[in-house]
């Protein structure tokens, strides 16, 4: 009797095992080199672009964005150099990391093709420094991968980022093409 | 000529070569050049391992290495700019090691046992170790 109850139980956390398995089954699209580059508005010269963004996104709305500051790309190595040392710290903070949710994500569906503008909520952490940050961008899906590109603004004070002599902000260009 | 003309003009001539020296210093460095720099050589399940046990210690030995990995082709693509990324394989099927060439490496398939060199950019936990501005070496 006991044995039987044991059965009784153990079959029923398998069932119950699967259930929740088939609930909590999403689509993940993800990227090991997508792409996000940053301007300053005030100096042409200024720009870099990272061709080494991992992202994922899943169908429940999950983003992520990791990249390295190393391997932002300057047109100037002295630039780039500078920036490495100087401003981001990047043998200190070697990565930047986004963790967030898309919002309005019932206007979004991954198995049709199309462009769905979408906001972006999360926290952006680099420099050491985390903060809740919120962008507009657009999701589209194109034979059946989606696309996700986003343009916003960091104030280089918000990350404790001490780069005044150059900007104090830069605009932040988003694109990644998932798998 | 007076000599206060001759030392307005010497201070003019310093001031354009100083002005000069900076823009050139800015303007004119050469990029890191991966091809002239002895690598650390290892191999991706090593380099991958080092990562995974202590980020911190990793970087301090190989951030901003010049890197001489080898290992085993797991897939090539190309990145949204066109450049060729090769990913070497671990034990980990999440994981791999990502791998940036300035130059095209030519023709490789997956199972291909390569040496690239490169420069190592750091750890993303749970999906790579980047390494970008690579060359084939073998």
């Amino acid at each position: 009797m006991m044995n039987m109850k044991k059965i009784l139980l153990l079959l029923g956390f398998v069932v119950l095992g699967f259930i929740g398995n088939e609930l909590s089954a999403q689509k993940i699209f993800a990227t090991r080199n997508g792409k996000i580059a940053f301007a300053a508005p005030s100096d042409d010269d200024v720009k870099a672009v990272n061709n080494e963004v991992t992202s994922r996104i899943a169908d429940n709305g999950q983003i992520t964005f990791s990249l390295l500051i190393k391997g932002f790309k300057f047109k100037y190595a002295e630039m780039q150099d500078h920036f490495n040392d100087q401003y981001l710290e990047s043998t200190k903070y070697p990565r930047a990391d986004f963790k967030g949710m898309v919002q309005n994500l019932t206007g979004v569906n991954f198995s049709k093709d199309g462009t769905y503008k979408v906001t972006v909520k999360g926290d952006l952490t680099m420099h050491g420094v985390t903060k809740n940050v919120s962008a507009n961008g657009t999701i589209e899906i194109k034979g059946g991968k989606p696309v996700a590109t986003c343009q916003f603004t960091i104030l280089m004070k918000d990350f404790k980022v001490d780069a005044s002599s150059v900007t104090d902000k830069v605009m932040v260009d988003v694109n990644c093409q998932y798998q | 000529m007076k000599n206060w003309k001759k030392t307005i003009l010497i201070i003019v001539l310093i001031g354009i070569i100083a002005a000069g020296a900076v823009i050139a210093y800015v303007y004119l460095k050469p990029h890191r050049d991966v091809t002239k720099e002895k690598g650390i050589a290892l191999t991706a399940q090593a380099l991958y391992d080092a990562f995974k046990a202590n980020e911190t210690d990793a970087n301090t030995k190989y951030l901003n290495k010049a890197i001489e990995l080898s290992g085993e082709v797991l897939d090539i693509t190309t990145n949204q700019d066109g450049n060729t990324v090769v990913n070497f394989k671990t034990n980990d099927p999440l994981v791999v090691i990502n791998c940036t060439f300035k130059t095209a490496p030519g023709a490789l398939q997956p199972g291909d046992k390569i040496v690239f060199k490169g420069i190592c950019t750091g750890y993303i936990p749970d999906a790579n170790v980047v390494i970008n501005e690579g060359v084939l070496v073998k």
